[in-house]
């Protein structure tokens, strides 16, 4: 049992909240700006750069830096936005897509001429778990993971719930034209959408860059489990995200559990796909998601 | 319709300005994963092959003062970026020989289609698959990095005479490891071992707790894993040490980096990591002899391939002043004698020497920073091992292994 | 003369690569031109048809499944039978929904199917994947055997050319363009249109599976990382974007174009100094996207615009296909 807790359950809620976190993003957009932003990963791994650069720069902890790090991640994207994707939006969403599509491929370039392709860290060494009672080991830098992203996922829901442009966004996610006719401004609410996907992409990166390492690739390797969640949460619908996100990162890692016999019940090497088949289960029996998101 | 215009005119201008080499130029192709999934072991790859092309340069150049120029072309560890940028430097820069491609894959892809029809020569510094030693080439492949058979069976043999009996491995399941981890367990069972979990496991994943929590199992004394250092091979060891689910870790040279020191920490690795890696049978000394100059040049030596790349072109240059003339057809024979004994014995950074003795007619042995590489018939080497392990300084610590 | 000799042997492999490339964009012009359907898992049905004629027409091997030894022309139709009964699944699944759907759920196949391909070592050969493939023609003395594959290619390009532009003329292609540009009003005139989607995505990976065995001729060797998505399915898009989507000379013309584009720009890289032109590398996949956004943005037709069949008034100036 502990070590089903100490290896199974625990990395996949470390997991989990990794996906959440970048899913929210992805969420979002699809709900907000309706089209699936294929260079989300990419907006991450860009965060995790500007850490890994900041933290050599300053010495500091990777956690330290990391407001600094959302804040660089969110210019740049509202860069992206205003050159690529704004002169599209008038145009169909598929259009978006492909734009964007393309993004993920000129950032990841970008990403690997600028920084070299060399493996980073953010934190260097080991650290020795918390043991308690014997059975439960839990690593420092996981608490600081889970909770972090717990607290970020509050501001996001305290943004929502309480402030004008969170509801501002929530009424263009549900209908853009009523939310237009109303008087919202149009703009003011993508940037927003823009900011808070940016600002979590790149925390979420710098969250798996605490855990594991820094390399140019480990936006992609996340972006189909951030779909899965966002999906599987429903589209538009942020708190199903962070639910899709911890189910897509639980059931990754549940998946080669022996619950049968001695062997993993799934072979590990197909790890990978399992957040896709939950996916794939989700589409055909309910496209609208665990919260009723939307389907287009 | 008027682009398509243009673009017929330009095809062939450009083409032509393609052609257009400075004279007294050697071209050697240079093909390497640059983009693609190993892309951060080819760079270092990549260094290690300038770094003799400049020592050759400098030290006289090849035949009679050329300069010897490495043309590079992105393979992507993809067979299709291979076959084109074969195509490119076979046809386009009509290169002497091609040193690379990186990944096996690769490589297969590249002489199949292109090198060997062409008959052009092609020394791999880091394709280990043994699929490209059955190649109808005509002799003209050859690798200066040991097939996986041969490094299989060395840790095997290391992990035997340890007193192992009972061990896990786990792989990453790509084209290299994949055939490392085959070869291990097979000679592994032969020797009288118990493997008792075999997994493979999908490279660039956030956490390999679960894994190596079912890994644990069964009661293995050690670890042998076969990874990539980036990809997976220091996350498994973090996750195993974090959670002491092994404390004993064997692995081939694909996990021999400085980063794995950095990242983990050397007290935590002394006395748990081993790391075999080709060597000379020489001792230290050919391999010294590389690594203070790439170091100097603001490289890190202890990079997986990078003594391999320096290899391969030194290797290739001489072959290339055997042969007499930047003809392709007489590398490969010229490559067979300048690699093998008999011979005075070369060593890295000595080109004045080779040249002057090969220009003397005399044998030459080239005896490389990573390995003898006497060629067998498939154009293979044999490859003896060195064992690393991190020292009481903190630094990888090399002993050669009988 | 032997760099004249060279550049025509390099001009020939630049055909060949851009052929296979044109089958290819023919077959998502088919889905995406035709019927509007966003498939970005094109590398899986790639890999689908390289790896099924590998398999049939290779000799014995210890590492794979196979020894069939079976003529080209078996692989060939193998191949395009497989992907299009994975295609018929998968379309089953996803193309009720909306176009987005369609991507994440095909970008994730094609990943599922690179697994597959990586794990199943018993069939596959996991990641060393399949040497020694046969290729047609290569017992023919150089340069004989490279033209004579060239040809095969061509000729495969414009076979799969005039069968879909037949396609695109005929009833079934005009239906396919109402359902495209407003699908209520396609329903309301009674036709199913499911039908006609799966149709179109059928019949376009079936041509991909045929370019990906052709791929797997060529190359003489698969492995898992032919279907890297880069080259297999985001260099496609961009063919398509740029040549004109919609208009099938258009897709033919891209390929072509973005191939030649593509491998030639390396030609200058590579004379860049060593540590430049390492970089270079990458610099050469952000102009190639940058190419796409600059023509999305300003040429959203391509460079040869869709011409609608015996179009009533005024034809498309909507640029590329909409959604409804």
């Amino acid at each position: 049992m502990s070590e089903f807790i100490n290896f199974y359950f625990i990395p996949g809620v470390v997991l989990g909240s990794i996906y959440a976190l970048g899913a929210i993003g992805i969420t979002l957009t699809f709900g907000i700006l309706r089209f699936a932003n294929f260079a989300h990963g990419e907006s991450m791994t860009l965060g995790v750069y500007f850490a890994w650069s900041m933290v050599q720069f300053s010495g500091l902890h990777p956690l330290v830096v990391m407001p600094a790090a959302m804040l660089a991640t969110v210019i740049v994207v509202l860069g992206i936005d205003r050159v690529f994707y704004k002169p599209l939006r008038e145009a169909s969403v598929v259009m978006l897509v492909i734009a964007s599509f393309g993004l993920m491929l000129m950032v990841r370039s970008v990403i690997q001429f600028t920084w070299g392709v060399q493996l980073k860290t953010v934190l260097p060494g080991i650290q020795m778990p918390y043991v308690i009672g014997d059975i439960l080991r839990i690593a420092p830098k996981h608490v600081m993971i889970v909770a972090g992203a717990l607290l970020l996922m509050y501001a996001v829901h305290y943004l929502l719930t309480y402030t004008k442009i969170g509801k501002a966004m929530r009424a263009m996610s549900d209908s853009a034209e009523l939310a237009r006719l109303t008087g919202i401004d149009t703009e003011k609410v993508v940037m927003a959408t823009w900011i808070i996907g940016a600002a979590l992409a790149c925390a979420a990166g710098v969250f798996l860059a605490i855990d594991t390492q820094v390399e140019t690739r480990m936006g992609f390797k996340l972006l189909l489990p951030m779909f899965a969640a966002a999906i599987l949460g429903g589209v538009g619908r942020p708190y199903g995200a962070l639910a899709g996100g911890l189910i897509i990162g639980l059931a990754e890692e549940l998946s080669s559990y022996p619950w049968v016999g001695n062997e993993p019940l799934l072979n590990p090497g197909y790890k990978a796909g399992v957040a896709f088949a939950i996916m794939v289960g989700m589409l055909i029996w309910r496209p609208s998601g665990l919260f009723r998101g939307k389907v287009f | 319709m008027k682009l398509f215009k243009k673009l017929v005119i330009a095809v062939p201008a450009l083409a032509f300005l393609a052609g257009v080499a400075q004279a007294g130029d050697v071209k050697v192709g240079s093909a390497g994963g640059v983009t693609g999934p190993i892309a951060e072991l080819v760079a270092a790859i990549m260094k290690g092959r300038q770094l003799a092309a400049d020592h050759i340069n400098a030290d006289g150049g090849l035949l009679r003062g050329d300069m010897l120029k490495l043309v590079i072309a992105d393979s992507a560890c993809d067979p299709k970026a291979a076959v084109d940028a074969g195509n490119k430097l076979v046809n386009v820069e009509q290169v002497v020989a091609i040193v690379g491609p990186s990944c096996s894959g690769a490589t297969n892809g590249m002489v199949s289609s292109v090198t060997i029809p062409a008959g052009v020569t092609v020394l791999s510094d880091s394709a280990t698959a043994p699929s490209i030693s059955d190649l109808k080439d005509n002799d003209t492949v050859f690798r200066a990095s040991a097939s996986d058979a041969y490094q299989g069976a060395a840790i095997a043999a290391l992990v035997y005479k340890a007193g192992l009996r009972r061990v896990a491995m786990t792989y990453s399941n790509d084209d290299y490891n994949a055939g490392i981890a085959n070869v291990f367990e097979r000679e592994f069972s032969k020797m009288g071992g118990t493997i008792t979990a075999n997994q493979a496991h999908e490279p660039n994943k956030a956490s390999y707790r679960s894994e190596m929590a079912t890994l644990s199992q069964g009661g293995p004394e050690a670890l042998a894993l076969f990874a990539y250092y980036g990809s997976s091979g220091i996350t498994i060891i973090k996750n195993s040490l974090e959670n002491g689910l092994f404390d004993k870790f064997y692995a081939a040279d694909g996990m021999f980096d400085v980063s794995v020191i950095q990242q983990i920490g050397a007290d935590n690795l002394r006395d748990r990591l081993w790391i075999t890696q080709a060597a000379s049978d020489t001792g230290d000394m050919s391999y010294q002899r590389f690594a203070d100059t790439y170091k100097s040049a603001g490289g890190n030596p202890e990079a997986p391939y990078a003594a391999h790349g320096y290899d391969v072109t030194f290797l290739m240059a001489m072959a290339i002043e055997k042969a007499g003339s930047a003809d392709r057809n007489k590398i490969s024979a010229a490559l067979r004698e300048v690699a093998s004994p008999p011979g005075e014995v070369i060593r890295p950074n000595q080109w004045k020497r080779a040249k002057q003795l090969i220009n003397a007619g005399r044998d030459v042995n080239y005896q490389g920073a990573a390995g003898v590489n006497d060629f067998d018939a498939n154009g293979d080497v044999t490859g003896l091992f060195s064992l690393n392990t991190v020292g009481p300084d903190g630094k990888w610590s090399r002993t050669m292994l009988k | 003369m032997e760099q004249l000799y060279g550049y025509g042997l390099y001009a020939i492999s630049l055909f060949t690569m851009g052929g296979i490339y044109a089958v290819l964009t023919l077959g998502l012009n088919v889905q995406w031109g035709f019927a509007g359907l966003f498939n970005v898992g094109i590398a899986g049905f790639f890999g689908i048809g390289a790896y099924a004629t590998a398999i049939l027409t290779t000799a014995a091997s210890q590492r794979h499944l196979g020894g069939y030894e079976m003529p080209y022309a078996v692989g060939f139709l193998a191949a395009m039978a497989l992907s299009g009964v994975i295609a018929y699944a998968v379309g089953k699944v996803c193309l009720r929904l909306r176009s987005d759907y369609l991507a994440i759920a095909t970008i994730g196949i094609a990943e599922i199917f690179r697994l597959i391909l990586k794990n199943e070592t018993w069939a596959t050969n996991g990641p060393r994947g399949v040497s020694e493939v046969p290729k047609p023609f290569e017992t023919l003395p150089e340069p004989w055997n490279h033209i004579s594959f060239l040809l095969l290619v061509l000729a495969i390009v414009a076979i799969v050319y005039v069968l879909v532009e037949v396609a695109r003329k005929s009833p079934w292609g005009r239906v396919m363009t109402a359902i495209r540009e407003n699908e209520t009003a396609a329903k309301a005139a009674g036709k199913n249109v499911e039908a006609f989607r799966m149709e179109g995505f059928v019949i376009g990976c079936m041509i991909m599976a045929l370019a990906g065995a052709l791929m797997a001729h060529y190359l003489k060797f698969v492995d898992p990382n032919v279907t890297e998505p880069l080259l297999a399915t985001f260099l496609v898009w961009v063919m398509l974007i740029v040549g004109g989507s919609a208009n099938n000379k258009g897709a033919i013309l891209g390929a072509f174009l973005m191939w030649i584009v593509w491998s030639m720009t390396e030609i200058l890289t590579g004379r860049l100094p060593d540590e430049l032109a390492i970089r270079a590398a990458y610099v050469r996949i952000f102009l190639i996207g940058l190419a796409l956004q600059i023509f999305l943005q300003k040429f959203p037709q391509g460079i040869l615009p869709e011409k609608r069949p015996a179009a009533q008034g005024k034809s498309a100036d909507r640029g590329v296909v909409g959604e409804p």
